[in-house]
């Protein structure tokens, strides 16, 4: 603003231009002062400042120095995870109420502190907005005080790590660490560069509030390689992450095997549809879009979808609105080449390019840039550059806007424009998103659910549904500990099994020769594409019977007749699941003899017992489809006003590999949770104990389930988890395995991300863990419906 | 005063398409009066500019000859000759854009300023203000009643009766007709928005108004319960950009009734900023109606100039 102060009362009388405006940074500043503007770890309730530390310096916009962050290393980790442990025994001790105090203490703490945290935030350019953040600390002094009054019989993972990019808000951030606390976790957390201050702050503003000292641990390094180690360690029950997918993908490969689930919101670099249909308010929809997409902060990169018959208007108005608009500044200089050769690639591709100004000759600046008429495939609307550029792409009818939405690997969100309510809520229902803003966008808020669909992430953040990440069933056993083994992950499941040649069969009963059993794939009972068998031993090592030996083109076959009719059952009315669901149950009481006799062959067990597992399976196949037309979703209330809601959706294809135990039970529990959600499922019996899974076939077959919706494949346990690792239009895979099993398919599965749910089988050889599934205890049968489904929120915000 | 506007051939397709989303225009006017606005020099040259977009209005049953005498001297030199010295504007014209007054005291605002030896317009509010219920004889009289009286500015107000029932053919012919009776006088149509009941409402008056061929929009008489408030503001000038869109004649936009304070003054600068741009910040196409906002004003710029505020008898009257 240099020779600004000089401009006389009349040069601005004629010129009318903005003057500059400043805010006061003050509070900030002072409490920078305080701690002499070298920050330290936020271990135990205290600042402390380990010697002989690299520091990292944090500057403002003009690059002036703010202060400076420790780098911890690997003995802070462990003093963090030490204090940690002892805060969680603390914090978890006390009752809801009490935590709830604190929280509310924290709210009116935060009230106060307010401006110098917004002053921070603005510093350090990560927006801390005092309403905001003020919101979330009364939302989940609600959720603390009602723990055990709404979600009686779960409780909290322990201590979670939380770990982010450095591009993460500081909105996603205390997403997680908020809803933690209020449960009765203990949370360490590892902010990214622009978080790192603003955390600190947050971090004394909760001990002020009274938190007891350990319960959150805020500990700074270089990169994410620090939440990495936080992770790996032992004392930590749970990690989560949200930021970059680069970051994201890293965090979950390097913690493959430690035995700690993670979680993980893509959140920093999805890209979101922002679809204006002809129906819409124009006027408003440019607005919107100019507000959102040429922040130097972005939330997300959006991709403008305009209907064609009012493509021209919407263009005309985008160019009158940008043309008063200024350069924005770069995060580097050196990205100005990258947004050049986008921009160029984009025009020669046949865009035309809409800016309100020439780039400027400084590196440093780059004005706000509409790239119009792209093509759906071209580099600048797949992978976007940095930079203010907002790429922009037409459409025919309202069918072709929602399948050029839904045609990209992310899923957070998108924002439709138009005033057809009908329109509106179809267009809910078809986009594959976790969160559809109608005639708005980036509306937050707590209570709205935050969850990626897709490569987005694999958990759901706020809402009632963002806490169950953060908890367990109080009657499940969180999963052991325990170093990475080495798992060679390019061989993992090639080594074939091997299959059964003439000649060396000697049946137990010469008499009644082995029967030879088919898989059951796409409604069909069928062999393996190999060819081959394997067999089936009773508990005696007796030859009872044959299996087809599966391998990938049978786990493609499978997914392939999945995805055909997943779609149409996910439409079916939740009555019409039930029916289906209560005609399988029906099935499976006409076979209840055939089915006793063949667990009593697998596994050895009396009559008695094999007739009661067959019973309790009938039973819980009657839970699930009771169950299908019971979740219903509901409505939120905000403070802003409109209509939230939020509704659980199925994930999509399944795959299932089943535990030892129990193999009938177990099956028809996972399975009925699966398709009561609307999900398709492909199972891999238990390679111990796969007799009763393939006697399942013919319970199947006389069930009306649709041709397809449930295969059965059999074979190696790790070939058929290899082939559904690297299926990906598989969405989640529920595994009762070997520890090589869930480190590759964590290692595995985080590009493109699945949801997993990992249980590790030698444990409960060993006596310890392990599942009941005669238990059939409402919290036990809600995880299983959670980890089935995947949550959407709504908001339309009406006057 | 720029071109004026022609007007069009009523387009009913165009108005049935016009669709507004009610919460989103609310979103749009808090994020106006959300920024933040530059303070010293800057403020002082933007009050200056709203004086400059002010009809200085008198619209009572007392008015007499000797109250809109004083608001006619008051217009011409609206800010006290020392405070504009010191800031090296005393040479640049600040007075307002117009007075505006009843028909019946026409005549005397023109003798007022006439001996004042000023050009400043006067501006007649007509056609059966503020209600316009009254025959279209009569209000076509009005209006070329006081056009002979002197006015070249009308500021004619719309059946609110054609608006609300959807007759937008007869509400055209209506606007049209007052547009020739105005002849070469500018003609301001005030939609009367609080009576409109929806912004969707809103837009299709302002676009019938100017296919009818007004040179300014107005938002109330002043008179409705509620009177210019950003939302309705920010529908009309989106209309305003629209007609210029596609037609590019250029019409003006003019907030009336509540505008008190010299911080709404500067919003209202921002909004025209905004949503139309630098052009629309002259008083050719952006005036405020306004009467107790200049007072206000004043003060701001005495304090900008002598760094206090300073009591009410210190400024002269209007």
């Amino acid at each position: 603003m240099a020779g600004s102060t000089s401009k006389t009362v009349y040069d601005i009388f004629q010129s009318m231009e903005y003057g500059p405006t400043s805010s006061s940074t003050a509070a900030a500043q002072s409490w920078l002062e305080l701690h002499s503007r070298s920050l330290g770890l936020f271990v135990d309730g205290k600042f402390v400042s380990p010697s002989e530390r690299q520091t990292r310096v944090v500057v403002d916009a003009s690059g002036q120095r703010l202060g400076s962050t420790v780098c911890a290393e690997d003995e802070d980790v462990t003093k963090a995870a030490t204090s940690a442990v002892s805060g969680f025994k603390a914090w978890s001790g006390l009752s809801c109420y009490q935590r709830a105090k604190v929280f509310q203490s924290f709210g009116s703490v935060l009230q106060r502190h307010s401006q110098c945290l917004a002053e921070l935030g603005d510093l350090v350019q990560t927006p801390a907005p005092a309403s905001a953040l003020i919101r979330l600390a009364q939302y989940y002094t609600g959720w603390a005080q009602l723990r055990d009054t709404l979600i009686p019989d779960w409780t909290p993972q322990g201590v979670v790590a939380v770990a982010v990019s450095d591009d993460c808000s500081l909105y996603s951030l205390l997403l997680k660490v908020l809803p933690a606390l209020a449960v009765g976790s203990a949370v360490i957390v590892t902010p990214g560069h622009g978080t790192a201050l603003p955390v600190l702050l947050v971090a004394t503003i909760f001990m002020e509030a009274g938190l007891p000292a350990g319960t959150l641990n805020v500990i700074t390094g270089k990169d994410l390689s620090l939440g990495i180690k936080v992770a790996q360690n032992p004392s930590i029950n749970f990690a989560t992450y949200a930021g970059n997918k680069m970051d994201g993908e890293r965090l979950t490969r390097e913690t493959a095997g430690c035995g700690v689930p993670v979680s993980c919101s893509m959140s920093a670099s999805a890209i979101c549809p922002f679809i204006v249909f002809e129906s819409a308010d124009i006027d408003s929809a440019v607005d919107g879009i100019i507000e959102t997409a040429f922040k130097k902060k972005k939330d997300c990169q959006w991709v403008l979808c305009v209907q064609e018959s009012v493509w021209e208007s919407c263009m005309d108005r985008l160019k009158v609105r940008m043309a008063a608009m200024k350069c924005l500044p770069l995060s580097a200089e050196s990205d100005r080449p990258i947004v050049d050769a986008a921009v160029q690639e984009a025009q020669q591709q046949g865009a035309i390019v809409i800016q309100p100004c020439q780039p400027p000759s400084s590196l440093s600046l780059y004005p706000p840039t509409v790239l119009s008429g792209v093509a759906p495939s071209c580099p600048s609307v797949v992978a976007p550059p940095p930079g203010p550029l907002l790429p922009a792409l037409s459409f025919r009818t309202a069918a072709e806007g929602l399948t050029i939405g839904n045609h990209s690997p992310h899923g957070l969100a998108a924002s439709i424009w138009t005033e057809d309510l009908i329109l509106a809520l179809e267009s809910v229902k078809s986009l594959s998103v976790g969160t559809v803003w109608v005639n708005s966008h980036s509306v937050m808020d707590p209570s709205m659910c935050l969850s990626g669909v897709k490569d987005s992430g694999n958990c759901t953040d706020g809402g009632r549904e963002g806490l169950f990440q953060f908890l367990r069933p109080r009657l499940s056993s969180p999963l052991p500990r325990s170093p990475p083994v080495s798992v060679d992950y390019a061989r993992f499941g090639s080594t074939a099994s091997r299959p059964v040649v003439p000649g060396e069969t000697h049946a137990a009963d010469s008499a009644q020769s082995p029967r030879s059993y088919m898989q059951f794939v796409a409604g069909k009972q069928c062999k393996a594409e190999s060819g081959s068998s394997v067999s089936i031993l009773a508990p005696d090592g007796a030859v009872i019977a044959y299996c087809p030996d599966g391998g990938r083109k049978d786990v493609r076959n499978a997914v392939e007749a999945a995805i055909k009719c997943q779609p149409g059952w996910r439409k079916r009315s939740p009555v019409a699941r039930a029916q289906s669901l209560y005609s399988l149950a029906e099935s499976l009481e006409l076979r209840r003899r055939d089915m006793a006799m063949s667990l009593l062959a697998q596994t050895g067990i009396q009559l008695e017992e094999a007739e009661m597992e067959v019973e309790l399976s009938i039973s819980r196949i009657c839970d699930w489809a009771a169950l299908c037309d019971k979740e219903g979703g509901g409505m939120q209330s905000l403070p802003q006003s409109g209509s939230a809601m939020s509704f659980a959706e199925p994930l999509g294809v399944v795959g299932v590999v089943l535990p030892d135990g129990q193999p009938l039970l177990s099956l028809v529990s996972l399975l009925g949770a699966a398709l009561a959600a609307g999900n398709a499922v492909v199972m891999v019996p238990s390679e111990k104990h796969p007799l009763p899974a393939l006697e399942f076939i013919q319970v199947l077959q006389s069930s009306t389930l649709p041709d397809g919706l449930v295969s059965i494949v059999t074979g190696s346990r790790d070939q058929l988890t290899h082939a559904l690792a690297n299926h990906n239009v598989v969405q989640a895979i529920w595994y009762w395995g070997s520890q090589e099993g869930c480190q590759y398919l964590q290692y595995t599965c985080c590009s493109p991300l699945k949801n997993l749910w990992l249980h590790c089988l030698e444990e409960r050889e060993a006596g310890k863990g392990g599942r009941d599934w005669a238990v059939s205890h409402p919290s036990l049968l809600e995880e299983m419906w959670r980890k089935a489904t995947q949550w959407k929120s709504v908001w339309i915000p009406t006057a | 005063m720029s071109a004026r506007n022609p007007g069009m051939q009523l387009d009913l397709e165009w108005v049935s398409k016009v669709r507004v989303n009610h919460q989103a225009v609310l979103k749009r006017a808090q994020q106006i009066q959300a920024r933040k606005l530059a303070k010293k020099q800057w403020q002082a040259a933007w009050l200056l500019k709203a004086v400059t977009c002010i009809d200085l209005t008198t619209l009572a049953g007392d008015d007499t000859p000797s109250n809109v005498h004083r608001l006619c001297l008051k217009a011409t030199q609206p800010i006290r000759h020392d405070l504009l010295k010191s800031m090296d504007m005393h040479d640049k014209d600040i007075t307002t854009a117009a007075v505006c007054v009843y028909p019946a005291r026409v005549a005397d605002a023109v003798k007022s300023l006439k001996a004042a030896n000023s050009s400043l317009p006067v501006a007649s509010v007509a056609t059966g203000f503020p209600a316009g219920q009254t025959h279209l004889q009569s209000r076509l009289e009005e209006v070329r009643l006081a056009v002979a009286d002197g006015a070249s500015e009308i500021d004619i107000v719309i059946n609110r009766m054609l608006a609300l029932t959807g007759q937008w053919e007869a509400l055209y012919q209506e606007i049209r007709q007052f547009r020739e009776a105005c002849g070469e006088a500018h003609m301001k149509t005030i939609l009367a928005v609080g009576e409109l009941g929806t912004f969707t409402n809103v837009y299709k008056a302002s676009l019938v108004a100017m296919m009818a061929g007004s040179d300014f929009i107005k938002t109330s008489t002043g008179k409705e319960s509620v009177n210019a408030t950003y939302p309705v503001a920010v529908v009309m000038v989106r209309a305003i950009r629209d007609y210029f869109m596609r037609t590019r004649h250029k019409v003006g936009f003019k907030p009336a009734g509540g505008i008190r304070t010299a911080k709404d003054s500067l919003v209202w600068l921002t909004l025209m900023k905004e949503e139309l741009g630098d052009e629309w910040l002259r008083p050719d196409l952006f005036r405020l109606g306004a009467s107790t906002l200049l007072a206000d004003i004043e003060r701001q710029v005495y304090h900008y100039v002598n760094g206090r505020y300073p009591a009410y008898h210190e400024l002269p009257l209007a």
